[in-house]
């Protein structure tokens, strides 16, 4: 006890009063070291396992358990176990170890989404710190679920106020679904094939289907294991450089599609396939930089490279089903495979330069300068990669069939790498005054520019053709015509309306902000904010958007006792003319000998409103009051809430989001916490639409026009529920301590939708206008009870055993029908979704050992 | 996996642990005296009696000098001590947390009475400056920056921060509640021979046994000898002399350390 109490006025005043930069020397600096670690076993990565809480609570200083400037009580520090000495150096270590076992549906998606539990040994925790009082010197290693997919390591080093190291490495787990059953060989692989028995292109729907039936259960995954490396320390008086290096690795599969055109239309045709595709990914960050904190003057210069690498540029798979044209004489071709580019490696360096000083009025000039580039240059694929010869021959008329020969390979290709390349540039003043003590004002300019010089041209030197051969060909072998070609010197092909170019996006963003704050007395604060935002897109449907933002804001400490913070915002969005098509250019209407056709379609309705362009108000409130109750208990109310309102006959109408979280917490002891929490969410989004009338030739694209009657109109209402509840307690007798706590998810969607006639569904919609129902109501909810006890049996053993149970249950009607059946007629699903109902739990019993 | 790792933990433990375990039985500690531990942290201020005080005040002046106002270097000034501190001391005497071969003698005939009545007493009595004569300009600057900024980079916080910018102590009302502000000595006008004893005391552990001491060992650890007669020669000689507000408040509100009965 008393080797405890010594160190403790000597941590407490150093760390609260002496050093403050130490204190701030914190490894959570984005700087140094990963932003957070955690897994299921310490979900925060600072567990401190020691048997109890300090009955001495947090400092000699104050007589009252401390809060938080805003009133929040700080938790009650573990209690140290006593340090022991090596020459002058102090340290402390833990291990924990022990054995779990697993019940119930411990392969459960949702008990394993992040977790990698395991039957059998289990290496919970490795700790050891060390520091040199005299010095400032510390060291820190860390190690926890030591073997398992979710683990991590941890070392900090470094002396107070002068350097600090930290060196990582951790796994993290995402398990997608447990219950996937793929037909395909080679998964994780980037070529998939068909398993014996089913032929590519040529399979019977009975073959088809039994093979799902019989294909073995999957998961399907992607662990990250990411590293790193990073320093920051004093070069000089006042001058202070830093680097870090950090690569992570995602390897595993993820859900994937596979498109060989409409099933829904074309009965017995087509293909719509969910594949699963590889990830291997490495991601390799780099930062360097060097900053100065001088009387007058302050600057920042630091460079950020960020160096993307994929392993698996492609995925290949074979596609079982058959494809028929709807008429005429099939090529002899068959289409047997698809293929997708996967992500290409790129690029990103950034360099930025941070300027501030001390002006008159007591004020602050800041100056901000940053250059970007991100770029790629991957080596492109052939567009297609069947054999023979593909398309619909009809045979005295038009031919329609193309040569694989000339697709097949990159000479199809305009050029043979991506040569994509965005710049930005970054400017930014800031300047701040405070004339008086209660009173403060500032104004800012910024100015963000992305600028993307990417300009890809799908054209074809060995053919003279445009455009994006149209899912795998698979669209051209059903409907002839639509391989997705412009010709300009083919008639068969000069009308045909195609993407033919990459659309450079980027935008430039400006704005312009004023703001000052009022502090009315002690207890009162206010402010004002108005910023005015001008955004500039490159090739969208309005070139100009103009934001006005008013930021109100009042913090109070004189109600209650507590602190009470409300803001609230009022937000207006306005723009220049909207064209609902500003694509021209990059289509095959841009190519000079473009034929329009006598059946061409608009592009779409000329009311509709991209809902990140449309003119919109808005509304933002938070309020946040925490009321300290008594000397050991807090209540804490947040409200909060957004509303937009769109001016948008078709798109997005208007989204609302509206919220309350209360939470409780009571600290009678140190020995003894109780905490409880309650949030609920409401959310809505609106939205509207309209049917094109498909039996209708026209080129009007007025909304109520021919071709998007009123009638064909249709609405959606999404709304989403969401429940969060938790009730956690903590208590300490003697060697004895007890834990347990218990949490709630739930979450509920609700989708409604109305529609003007029948005129808004699609053909192949329409023959099942009579048995339209509601669609059922989509629900998430997790519920989780741990428990826990501790038995110490000497200063340096304990015992803990601990159980967890985790149930819940889940509808998504999206999935509805997969635990029976995944083939329905051409399409193939691969993942069933998440149990219906599971229950797992996880019984664990832990050595702690105090090295 | 698993058990791989496991044997990369054994191994490291058999390589460091025995070594690491050889100073094992040292202890990271001072020795605390045998008595009691003392939580000073939710300590009320106390009231007693100044007139009574006054009479019973009368032996303590053949070392603490007339109305507290010391004049060997060794003895400490008593006078403008919060009254509640003094009394904490006595008790401390009493009960055998601190030691001294006349004090603790002397705190044995005292009743909780006497206490209090001598407490309040010397806290109405108003310190005086003592003389900067003798005291090297540059000890007295290292007295004055340890006092006012603490040596952050060495882990030692200012005095000033619980002692008061003056060093009369902290006025409660202007610093905030939930801090025992009251039972933390005033410096102004010290004996600086005897606040480096006390810091010298508090360091090596020979006065302990209250939340307040631990306070000090903490603050004390990276503080050389110099350092502490450089805080000794600011707080007896530097700093300005209390004036008659301080009364016989516990740095309170006046007079709350006082009952004139």
């Amino acid at each position: 006890m008393a080797r405890t109490h010594s160190l403790t006025p000597l941590f407490g005043m150093a760390f609260l009063l002496a050093l403050p930069a130490a204190a701030a020397d914190s490894s959570a600096s984005a700087r140094v070291g990963d932003l957070q670690y955690g897994n299921g076993f310490d979900p925060r990565g600072d567990s401190v396992l020691s048997l109890d809480a300090d009955p001495d609570g947090l400092s000699w200083l104050h007589r009252d358990q401390p809060r938080t400037p805003s009133g929040v009580l700080y938790a009650p520090p573990p209690r140290l176990g006593g340090e022991r000495l090596f020459g002058d150096w102090r340290y402390d270590g833990l291990l924990e170890i022990g054995v779990g076992y697993l019940g119930g549906s411990h392969d459960a998606q949702f008990f394993r989404q992040y977790s990698d539990w395991s039957n059998g040994l289990m290496l919970g925790l490795l700790s050891f710190e060390a520091y040199q009082p005299d010095s400032g010197n510390y060291l820190e290693a860390r190690g926890s679920r030591i073997g398992g997919n979710d683990q991590f390591w941890r070392l900090r080093a470094g002396r107070y106020g002068h350097y600090k190291v930290e060196g990582f490495y951790r796994d993290m787990p995402h398990l997608v679904t447990s219950t996937a059953y793929p037909i395909w060989e080679g998964i994780g692989s980037g070529t998939l094939t068909l398993p014996p028995g089913l032929m590519p292109g040529a399979s019977a729907p009975a073959d088809i289907a039994t093979a799902s039936a019989n294909a073995p259960r999957t998961s399907v995954r992607v662990n990250r294991s990411r590293s790193g490396l990073s320093i920051e320390g004093d070069v000089g008086k006042r001058w202070i450089a830093y680097t870090s290096f950090s690569n992570e690795e995602r390897n595993g599969t993820r859900l994937w599609g596979g498109p060989m055109f409409f099933n829904y239309p074309f009965a017995d045709n087509g293909g719509v396939l969910e594949t699963i595709r590889p990830v291997d990914f490495t991601t390799t960050d780099l930062s360097a930089g060097a900053r100065y904190a001088g009387q007058v003057w302050q600057f920042n210069a630091v460079y950020n490279g960020s160096f993307f690498r994929n392993h698996q540029n492609r995925l290949d798979y074979e596609t079982p089903f058959i494809l028929s044209p709807v008429t005429g004489t099939p090529a002899a071709g068959v289409i047997t495979h698809g293929q997708f580019a996967l992500e290409p490696d790129n690029d990103a360096h950034n360099l930025r330069l941070d300027l501030s000083r001390a002006i008159l009025g007591n004020g602050r000039l800041s100056l901000t300068g940053a250059l970007g580039r991100m770029r790629q240059d991957e080596t492109l694929l052939a567009p297609m990669n069947c054999q023979g010869r593909i398309g619909i021959d009809l045979s005295p008329g038009p031919d329609y069939t193309i040569d694989c020969a000339d697709w097949n390979t990159t000479a199809a290709l305009s050029q043979p790498s991506a040569n994509a390349r965005i710049d930005t540039l970054l400017l930014d003043a800031k300047a701040s005054f405070r004339p008086t003590a209660n009173f403060g004002w500032h104004v800012e300019l910024r100015h963000y520019d992305e600028t993307n010089k990417t300009n890809y041209l799908s054209y074809n030197p060995l053919t003279g053709e445009y455009g994006y051969i149209t899912e795998n060909g698979s669209m051209g072998t059903i409907v002839p015509g639509e391989m997705g070609l412009f010709d300009p010197n083919n008639p068969l092909y000069q009308s045909y309306f195609t993407h033919i170019r990459a659309i450079p996006y980027g935008y430039a963003e400006s704005r312009a902000e004023l703001g000052g704050d009022w502090r009315i007395d002690p207890l009162n604060t206010v402010s004002a904010t108005y910023s005015f935002i001008r955004y500039r897109p490159d090739h969208r449907e309005r070139s100009r958007l103009d934001d006005n933002q008013l930021a109100l804001s009042w913090v109070s400490r004189a109600i209650a006792q507590g602190s009470l913070r409300v803001s609230y915002e009022f937000a207006t969005r306005s723009g220049d003319h909207y064209n609902y098509f500003p694509y021209a250019a990059f289509y095959s209407t841009a190519i000079p000998g473009y034929v329009p056709g006598a059946d061409a379609s608009p592009f779409t309705v000329d009311a509709m409103r991209k809902y990140d362009l449309s003119d919109r108000e808005q509304h933002k409130f938070r309020a946040i009051f925490t009321h300290p109750v008594g000397e050991d208990a807090t209540v804490s109310t947040i409200a909060y809430g957004k509303y937009n309102d769109y001016s948008a006959a078709i798109g997005r109408k208007g989204d609302t989001s509206t919220g309350l979280m209360l939470q409780w917490d009571y600290q009678p002891l140190p020995t003894m916490t109780l905490n409880a929490y309650l949030g609920g969410e409401l959310g809505k989004v609106r939205m509207s639409n309209v049917a094109d009338a498909e039996a209708v030739v026209s080129a009007d694209p007025s909304y109520g026009g021919a071709k998007y009657p009123f009638e064909n109109t249709w609405s959606e209402s999404d709304q989403q529920r969401n429940v969060n509840a938790g009730l956690s307690a903590r208590r300490s007798f003697g060697r004895y301590r007890v834990d347990g706590s218990y949490s709630l998810v739930y979450s509920r969607g609700r989708l409604d939708y109305d529609y003007a006639s029948p005129g808004a569904l699609s053909g192949t919609q329409q023959p099942f206008l009579n048995q339209l129902t509601p669609f059922p109501d989509n629900h998430y909810r997790l519920q989780s009870l741990e428990l826990g006890l501790t038995r110490a049996f000497s200063e340096t053993l304990a015992v803990r055993l601990f159980g967890r149970y985790e149930f819940g249950d889940f509808n998504d009607w999206h999935y509805d029908g997969f635990r029976n059946n995944l083939l329905y007629d051409h399409r193939l699903y691969s993942d069933q979704g998440p149990a219906a109902h599971y229950d797992a739990s996880l019984i664990g019993l832990m050595l702690q050992l105090k090295l | 996996m698993q058990a791989r790792n496991l044997t990369l933990i054994l191994m490291i433990a058999a390589c460091g642990g025995p070594a690491l375990a050889a100073d094992s039985s040292a202890a990271v500690a001072a020795a605390e005296p045998a008595a009691a531990f003392q939580d000073l942290r939710k300590t009320p201020s106390i009231t007693g009696n100044a007139q009574a005080g006054e009479g019973k005040a009368v032996v303590c002046q053949a070392c603490h000098g007339p109305q507290g106002h010391s004049m060997v270097p060794m003895f400490p000034t008593l006078a403008g001590q919060p009254a509640t501190y003094t009394y904490l001391q006595l008790q401390d005497y009493k009960a055998g947390r601190r030691h001294n071969e006349v004090m603790s003698p002397q705190a044995q005939t005292l009743s909780d009475e006497d206490m209090r009545d001598l407490a309040a007493y010397f806290a109405a009595q108003v310190p005086v400056a003592l003389s900067a004569a003798g005291a090297a300009e540059d000890l007295l600057a290292r007295g004055r920056q340890l006092y006012q900024q603490g040596e952050p980079k060495a882990g030692i916080p200012p005095c000033q921060a619980c002692h008061g910018a003056d060093g009369r102590g902290v006025r409660a009302a202007a610093a905030g509640r939930g801090v025992p502000w009251h039972t933390y000595p005033a410096l102004a006008g010290q004996q600086a021979v005897y606040v480096a004893a006390q810091l010298q005391a508090f360091k090596d552990g020979s006065r302990a046994g209250s939340s307040n001491a631990r306070v000090m060992h903490g603050v004390v650890q990276q503080m050389d000898t110099a350092a502490m007669q450089a805080v000794g020669a600011y707080v007896a000689q530097s700093l300005p002399p209390a004036k008659q507000d301080r009364g016989a408040a516990d740095g309170a509100a006046p007079g709350s350390g006082t009952d004139r009965r």
